[in-house]
């Protein structure tokens, strides 16, 4: 309830305006109550007085018409000779001229004339009268109270009593009633018995009676206060003289303090009605002046809650007071908490190199399109990797390599305004956008390329650039932002593996990272249960047109996956370091291939490849040659060129135990990848197999074929017999053969297969070489 | 007549021999002697038969505008005679049942007599002056007297035997302001009696 600022304000105010208010009223209401008791006081207390003396007066009065008759001489005869029809007579005349209410004689011997004796207690009547001369007081006759007054008739000793009595009735006391100035009640009470009794009989007769008893018994003198059932009324008791001795009788004078209170009840009213207004008047200005205060405060509260919510927030100042000085830092604070989450959230969405948007912005990005294409719609992401970024970069220097990626990235915001641009690594551009079609934007990509690639000129110099990009797409409720990222920067890795300068992530191919490791594992099982075997691909020497080696091949039947890709698992297996086992299972399986053939009565060399990684590896070396030894196998090692050697010391000792083993080592794939001439020399290999990229064209002629015959020429000179992959036409045999090539491979000669076909496979093999081989004519061309 | 009244006082006097007298003390309850009040004894509880006389004069003067004496004694059928003694006039006058008569308002100087037929009391007023009071006792027996100043009434001569001895006194509190003696008989020489009796206040009247 009091949570506003305002309420509690005008709550207060008006609340302590109403407590003085209040206090007000109640002292104005206490004076008036007891200036008005005070008041009833003085005037019961005066009509006391003037009972009194009506009282006296009017006892003199009947005293005196008492005492008239009781002389009168001839009454008294009457009396004296028990005259009764003249008495009678005499003081039914005296009451009627005295206004009397009763009148008779009661003589000494208690007769009585002039009423009905059975209407009161004669006996004591008689007592109080003979007790003292002129007695009078009140006394009940015929059930209501009465003032009696007698005088003696003396005739002249005493013979009798004249008594006179008024009634104390209602209409008496209304009297009594009209000599007041206020309208006050007055009522007779008598005691008979116990009770106290009055003839006019109202709700608070009983309490009364009560009162009156106590009052007497106490002998006040003064108005007392009794609560009533018609309220509170003042009441003075005044003792009436009883003419009986166990009688007792009062004048009961009362006052209402309603009454009383009338009069000021317009005052009361008034002093009511102005505490009202007043309250009222001063709840609706504290209402108004606390709103003058509690509105900035409430307008601060407001905005410290939007500024919570992130929001703009600015508080307008209406005053120069502290409140306006608050709202006024306020507004500074606020404006420096935005520029700082703007600074905050900058830096946390941009790369602090470039300025360009970093991966995370990247992803919400990425988000916030998924959240908007529509169906049919693609979110493309393409890492845009530029290659030899660190060539590029220890040239130009890292400042301009930096400035470099930033100029390309406006360059690309050019060509594609509507893609979002981010840096990712530090040499990978990242540009997001949406397509309807994946075909098209591959194309559209490879189509703006080219413009992409031209040199850009920093500080005043030319670099030229190269890129390659990996595109990863998405929709909604396929790989999330990170996911997506992620597969464009793998998209890039394989396009840079295939040397194509675009590539969409390949799933397939990528298989699944997190598999690699059971893959392995899985691999290992392979070689134990057999998944794992060798397909063997002949050899033709083209000087005698005879088969005279094989290259062990690896295959995996994976029982899930079927038939795995070799170059898969090999990478992987080379990767992960199970490259070791998988030689050693192919080795000994080679060997065993060849023991094999060797009872079936053919004898070829079995090339294994080896993993340039192997070669550094003494161990291995050790155990491969102590194992050929063993067997007593003619192996040769196949060693793949594109293999980093890591320590080409140890290497080098390797290759030279190996060939002191007459363990011949041929260099695989030559031709591509980091094919060099200072490898050549490194490496004193006894063969030479030249990439198939280079056999598959050498019908075309051209550059190609030179290429070919040099290198052929160049093992030669080197000392290396020369073996052509990829020998899959006539024609090619013809040219190889032409060329002095010593082996040709390929599937003109004969495709990878097991063991058994090939066994089939030699025991039918013969060719018609084309060129005379025996006549050694083309040798010498 | 007269013949009748000696015969009874030869009777009374040769009975004289067996008489005796009787002295009553009235006091009222505080032990104050009261004067005025009339000793009555009836001898054998009857009334003297024969004519009764009593020494003193039947006589009630108003002087100093008072009666004088207060209470008088006579007996039945006496002439009680009322001069007035003052400068003023007066109007005598008794409403006493079977005594009642009015006496006019007569001079200094006028004497007016007026006979008692009936034994009882008669009061006395003045209807000029009602602070005039008195009280005549007609009496039906020859032994009364009233209290002088000590309280004390002697009856002498009262004939031995058993006899009724009545109290009377205007003011006594009690019915028809009589009281009855507790003595029973009166022997030879003296019998003394004391009565303590109640009397109402006179004020103002």
């Amino acid at each position: 309830m009091f949570n506003r600022l305002q309420t509690k304000l005008t709550v207060l105010y008006a609340g302590l305006f109403a407590l003085a208010l209040s206090l007000v009223a109640v002292t104005v209401y206490l004076a008036i109550v007891g200036n008005a008791q005070q008041t009833v006081r003085k005037e019961l207390t005066a009509t006391g007085t003037v009972f009194d003396r009506v009282w006296a007066l009017r006892t003199q009065r009947l005293q005196d018409g008492a005492d008239l008759l009781s002389r009168d001489f001839g009454f008294r005869a009457a009396f004296a000779t028990r005259d009764a029809p003249t008495v009678e007579s005499a003081i039914t005349n005296l009451r009627q001229r005295l206004g009397l209410d009763l009148a008779f004689t009661v003589s000494v011997d208690g007769e009585v004339i002039g009423i009905d004796p059975g209407q009161l207690d004669l006996e004591k009547l008689w007592t109080a009268l003979d007790g003292e001369t002129g007695a009078q007081g009140v006394f009940v006759v015929n059930g209501a109270p009465y003032q009696i007054i007698s005088a003696p008739i003396l005739s002249p000793n005493l013979t009798g009593w004249i008594v006179f009595a008024a009634r104390l009735d209602h209409r008496e006391m209304q009297a009594l009633e009209r000599l007041s100035a206020i309208g006050l009640e007055a009522q007779v009470f008598d005691r008979r018995g116990q009770a106290w009794i009055t003839d006019s009989i109202t709700a608070d007769t009983p309490r009364l009676a009560v009162f009156v008893d106590t009052a007497i018994r106490d002998k006040a003198g003064k108005p007392s206060l009794l609560k009533g059932k018609a309220g509170e009324s003042l009441v003075l008791v005044k003792p009436l003289k009883s003419l009986s001795s166990d009688g007792a009788a009062a004048l009961v004078l009362r006052y209402p303090m309603a009454l009383a209170m009338a009069p000021y009840r317009p005052l009361m009213a008034g002093v009511i009605l102005v505490g009202l207004i007043g309250a009222a008047l001063v709840a609706a200005a504290s209402w108004a002046l606390s709103r003058g205060l509690a509105r900035p405060i409430m307008a601060l509260d407001d905005a410290a809650r939007r500024l919570q919510r992130g929001e703009t927030v600015h508080v307008t100042v209406q005053t120069q007071d502290e409140i306006g000085r608050l709202a006024d830092s306020f507004n500074h604070m606020a404006t420096e908490i935005r520029d700082r989450e703007a600074m905050i959230t900058h830096q946390a969405l941009h790369d602090e190199e470039t300025g360009l948007p970093n991966r995370r912005a990247l992803e919400r990005e990425i988000t916030t399109r998924l959240a908007q294409v529509v169906p049919g719609q693609h979110v493309v992401v393409s890492a845009t990797g530029l290659d030899r970024f660190t060539f590029v970069r220890s040239a130009i220097g890292y400042e301009l390599a930096t400035q470099l990626i930033t100029e390309l990235g406006a360059r690309i915001g050019l060509i594609s305004p509507e893609t979002f641009i981010g840096r990712l690594t530090t040499s990978t551009l990242c540009v997001v956008g949406t397509h309807d079609d994946v075909e098209t934007t591959l194309s559209r990509i490879e189509a703006v390329l080219t413009g992409l690639e031209a040199p850009i000129r920093v500080r005043g110099e030319l670099v030229d650039i190269h890129m390659t990009v990996g595109v990863a797409t998405t929709i909604p409720g396929g790989p999330d932002a990170p996911r997506v990222i992620e597969q464009s920067m793998i998209a890039l890795d394989q396009a840079r593996a295939a040397r194509r300068k675009v590539m969409l992530f390949d799933p397939v191919a990528y298989g699944d990272p997190s598999g690699n490791l059971s893959l392995m594992s899985e691999m290992l099982e392979g070689v134990a249960n057999g998944a794992l075997f060798l397909n063997h691909q002949p050899k033709l020497d083209l000087r005698s047109g005879r088969i005279t080696g094989v290259e062990a091949l690896v295959r995996w039947k994976h029982p899930t996956r079927g038939m795995m890709r070799p170059d898969l698992f090999v990478e992987m297996a080379e990767e992960t370091g199970h490259i070791r086992a998988l030689t050693d299972f192919v080795l000994t399986q080679a060997i065993a291939d060849q023991k094999a053939l060797r009872a079936a009565g053919h004898d070829v060399l079995m090339s294994v490849n080896v993993s340039g990684r192997l070669i550094d590896d003494a161990e291995f070396a050790d155990r491969a040659i102590d194992l050929v030894a063993r067997e007593g196998a003619r192996v040769c090692f196949e060693i793949t060129e594109t293999a980093v050697i890591g320590n080409p010391d140890v290497a080098l000792g390797v290759l030279d135990r190996l060939a002191a083993a007459g363990i011949p080592v041929s260099i695989d794939d030559y031709g591509s990848g980091l094919s060099s001439l200072a490898y050549l020399k490194q490496i004193r290999a006894d063969e030479l197999k030249i990439d198939k990229a280079f056999v598959l064209k050498l019908e075309a002629g051209g550059k190609d074929a030179l290429l070919v015959k040099s290198t052929v020429d160049l093992a030669h000179s080197l000392g290396m017999k020369v073996t052509a992959e990829g020998v899959e036409t006539r024609e090619a045999l013809a040219l190889l053969q032409l060329m002095g090539c010593d082996l040709a491979q390929g599937y003109h000669v004969a495709r990878p297969m097991g063991l058994e076909p090939l066994t089939t496979f030699l025991e039918g093999w013969s060719i018609d070489l084309p060129g005379d081989v025996e006549g050694g004519a083309l040798k010498q061309a | 007549m007269r013949f009748i009244a000696t015969l009874l006082l030869i009777v009374f006097f040769s009975s004289k021999a067996l008489a005796g007298t009787l002295s009553v003390t009235v006091r009222s309850t505080d032990g104050k002697p009261v004067q005025d009040a009339v000793v009555m004894v009836y001898p054998g509880g009857q009334p003297t038969r024969g004519p009764i006389a009593f020494p003193w004069p039947y006589r009630v003067a108003q002087q100093n505008i008072q009666f004088t004496p207060f209470v008088l004694i006579v007996p039945v059928g006496a002439e009680v005679a009322f001069p007035n003694l003052d400068k003023v006039r007066h109007h005598v006058y008794s409403f006493s049942a079977g005594n009642k008569f009015e006496l006019k308002l007569y001079g200094h100087e006028e004497n007016r007599t007026v006979r008692l037929p009936t034994a009882g009391v008669a009061a006395i007023g003045c209807n000029i002056h009602d602070q005039m009071v008195g009280f005549i006792r007609v009496v039906d027996t020859a032994y009364a007297a009233k209290t002088d100043a000590a309280g004390v009434a002697t009856i002498s001569d009262v004939p031995s035997g058993s006899v009724v001895a009545r109290v009377w006194h205007p003011y006594l509190r009690a019915m028809k302001n009589e009281k009855t003696l507790a003595t029973t008989s009166v022997g030879n020489g003296t019998t003394r009696e004391t009565m303590a009796v109640e009397l109402r206040p006179q004020g103002g009247h």
